[in-house]
C-alpha cells in the first residue's frame, strides 16, 4: 500500500506548481482586489471541503466520522503544516510572511490531497476530490498572483521543506486514515485562518497603492 | 457543641444528645420550639422523611437542669444535579468564557470546579467575581485544530455531579448583539427608514475580524419579519416602508467567517416621516375668504393642474375633478 513518508517524499521531490504567468492583465485588477477574489475563494473552498470531508470521513468509518471524536496528535501528524499560531505572532506577521506562510501550507496541503485521490472509494467520491483539488490549486495560483503583483518573491524551492526521506510510513489502516483525519482537519482549519488572513491583508492594501506602485515601475 | 449536619430530603435522622446515655432524659427543642415525645427514642430524636421545612436548630437539654448538652443545625437538601454548562466566545479571538449553574437547587451550599483541558495542555479558567459561576479563559494559540475540553464539578456535602463539554475554537464563537441601535425617519421620505448602530464593546479587533450583520423590521401591525443581510458598514436605510406606519426593527452580528449570530439587539421604534397637515387649515380659511368676498363664479386661472385651495371645497369643484382622479390615481400607487 501507500506509505505516507515515501509520498510526502515524492511530494516534496515532484510537486511542481505551473509557473505563474506575466500578470499583464491582473495588474490592472490592482492587488486590492486580487485579495478579495483570494478571499472569496478560501470562503469557496471552506464550504465545499465541508460536504466533502463529511462524505470522506463517513467513507473511513468510525471513530473518525464521529463528530466527538478528538484523537491525540502524533508525530507523524506534524508533517501536515498547522495552522495554528501565538496569537501576538500571528498579528504581528508582515504581508509578506503572512502570504508565504499561506502559499506554502496550500502548495503541501494540495499533495497530500492529491494522494487521497488513488484510495478513495466510490467513482463520485474520487470526482469530488478530484474537483477539490483542481479548486485548491486555483487557490494557490491565486495566493501567487497577489504576491506578484505587491513585488513579493514567491517562496523557493519545491513545495515547503525538504521531509526526511525516511520518515515512518503508516504501518497499519487505522494511522493511513489517522492521517487522512489529520489532514483534513488542518485542510479545513487553514482556510479558516485564510478568510482572516485575507481580512488583515484587504485592509492594508488598498488598491491605489499598487496603482502608484505600477507608475513608479514605469507601467 | 454545636455543628451543621446535612442531610438528604425523605431521609431518617436520626439525633443523638451528645453523650448522654440512651435512657436519659431530655427535652428536644427546634428553633426554640419544644418538640413532643412522640419523636422521642429513648433521648434520640427520630425526624423521619424529613423535608426542607424541617431545617433549623436543634437543641438537647437534660431534663432537670435545662442545661444544654447537644446543639446542631440541620440543612436538609439534595446532592447536585447535573449542572448546566455553557461556553462562548464573545471576544474572539482574544478568548472565551465558560458559565453555569444548576438545573434545581440543592438547598445547601454547593461549590464549583472547573477544568479546562486542551490537547495536553491543562489551562486555567480565571472565575470573574461577577456575575458568579463565571470564569473566563485568554487563548494562547489561534487556528488550534485541537478540541477544548471544559468540565464542570459541582460538589455538596451529600454527593456531586459532573458535566464536559468539548469544541472547537470556531464553534463556540457567538459576539454579544450590536450596541446603540437607533433609527430615524428620513426627511420628505414618506417610505424610508435609516437604521445605524456599532459594534458591540465586548469584541475586541473589529479591523481584523469585522462583523457582518442581519436586519429584521416589522411595521407593529404585521407579524411578518423582513430580512436584510450586510456585509459591510453599521447603518442602512430601509426604503419599502409603509407609510405612516410604526416600525420595529432589531439588528443581530456574526463574525464574517465563524461561529454562529448573536442575539437580536434591543429593539427600536421609528416611523417614517409624514407630511404635516398643518396645508388643509390655512387653505380652508383662503377658501372662506375667497367665497365671502365674491359673490359671482370666477373662473379659476388658467392652470391644468388646480390649485389645493379649489380641490378642497369651493365651486369651482367641477373643473378640478380630472386633477382630483389623477391625485387619487397617484394615492392608490404610493400606498
Amino acid at each position: 500500500g501507500d506509505s505516507w513518508g515515501i509520498f510526502a517524499f515524492l511530494c516534496a521531490a515532484l510537486c511542481n506548481l505551473p509557473a505563474v504567468p506575466a500578470l499583464n492583465g491582473t495588474e490592472e485588477l490592482g492587488a486590492g482586489q486580487s485579495i478579495q477574489k483570494t478571499y472569496d475563494l478560501t470562503r469557496y473552498l471552506e464550504h465545499q471541503l465541508r460536504t466533502l470531508a463529511g462524505t470522506y470521513l463517513n467513507y473511513l468509518g468510525p471513530p473518525f466520522n464521529e463528530p466527538d471524536f478528538n484523537p491525540p496528535r502524533l508525530a507523524r501528524a506534524e508533517q501536515v503544516p498547522s495552522a495554528t499560531v501565538d496569537l501576538d505572532l500571528w498579528r504581528g506577521l508582515t504581508d509578506n510572511a503572512r502570504l508565504a506562510a499561506n502559499y506554502r501550507a496550500y502548495s503541501r496541503l494540495l499533495c497530500y490531497l492529491r494522494g487521497l485521490d488513488g484510495q478513495a472509494g466510490t467513482a463520485e467520491l474520487r470526482h469530488r476530490l478530484g474537483h477539490f483539488c483542481s479548486s485548491l490549486q486555483g487557490l494557490v495560483v491565486s495566493i501567487a498572483g497577489v504576491m506578484s503583483s505587491l513585488g513579493y518573491p514567491l517562496p523557493a524551492g519545491p513545495a515547503g521543506p525538504p521531509l526526511p526521506p525516511g520518515a515512518p510510513a503508516a504501518p497499519n489502516d487505522f494511522l493511513k486514515k489517522m492521517d487522512d483525519f489529520w489532514l483534513l482537519k488542518e485542510l479545513q482549519t487553514w482556510l479558516w485562518r485564510s478568510a482572516k488572513d485575507f481580512n488583515r491583508l484587504k485592509k492594508k492594501v488598498p488598491p491605489a497603492v499598487v496603482t502608484l506602485r505600477l507608475e513608479a515601475r514605469g507601467f | 457543641d454545636s455543628h451543621i449536619q446535612y442531610e438528604r430530603v425523605g431521609a431518617d435522622v436520626t439525633m443523638k444528645c451528645g453523650s448522654m446515655d440512651w435512657d436519659a432524659a431530655v427535652t428536644w427543642t427546634a428553633n426554640g420550639t419544644d418538640i413532643d415525645d412522640s419523636h422521642l427514642n429513648g433521648s434520640y430524636l427520630i425526624l423521619k422523611n424529613v423535608d426542607l421545612t424541617q431545617s433549623g436548630q436543634y437543641s438537647c437539654y437534660e431534663g432537670s437542669s435545662w442545661h444544654l448538652k447537644y446543639q446542631t443545625y440541620l440543612r436538609v437538601g439534595t446532592p447536585p444535579k447535573e449542572p448546566v454548562l455553557m461556553c462562548r466566545s464573545n471576544n474572539y479571538p482574544k478568548g472565551f468564557y465558560c458559565s453555569w449553574h444548576l438545573p434545581s437547587p440543592t438547598y445547601i451550599p454547593n461549590s464549583f470546579n472547573i477544568s479546562v483541558i486542551h490537547g495536553t495542555r491543562e489551562m486555567v479558567c480565571e472565575k470573574d467575581i461577577f456575575p458568579k459561576n463565571r470564569c473566563h479563559i485568554r487563548y494562547l494559540q489561534l487556528f488550534s485544530t485541537v478540541k477544548y475540553k471544559v468540565t464542570l464539578t459541582v460538589t455538596n456535602a451529600l454527593g456531586k455531579n459532573s458535566t464536559s463539554l468539548t469544541f472547537d475554537e470556531f464553534a463556540i464563537v457567538k459576539p454579544d448583539p450590536p450596541e446603540s441601535v437607533v433609527a430615524k425617519p428620513v426627511p420628505n421620505n414618506p417610505r424610508r427608514l435609516e437604521v445605524a448602530w456599532q459594534n458591540p464593546s465586548s469584541w475586541p479587533d473589529p479591523e481584523s475580524f469585522p462583523l457582518k450583520f442581519f436586519l429584521r423590521y416589522r411595521p407593529l401591525i404585521l407579524d411578518q419579519w423582513q430580512h436584510v443581510e450586510l456585509s459591510d458598514g453599521t447603518s442602512h436605510t430601509i426604503t419599502d416602508a409603509y407609510a405612516g406606519k410604526e416600525y420595529i426593527i432589531q439588528v443581530a452580528a456574526k463574525d464574517n467567517d465563524i461561529g454562529t449570530w448573536s442575539d437580536w439587539s434591543v429593539a427600536v421604534h421609528a416611523t417614517p416621516w409624514t407630511e404635516e397637515p398643518k396645508h388643509l387649515t390655512t387653505e380652508a380659511q383662503i377658501t372662506e375668504t375667497t367665497s365671502t368676498s365674491t359673490s359671482s363664479f370666477v373662473p379659476p386661472p388658467t392652470t391644468k393642474i388646480c390649485d389645493k385651495g379649489a380641490v378642497v371645497g369651493s365651486g369651482a369643484v367641477a373643473v378640478c375633478w380630472t386633477a382630483g382622479l389623477v391625485l387619487a390615481a397617484y394615492g392608490v400607487l404610493f400606498i
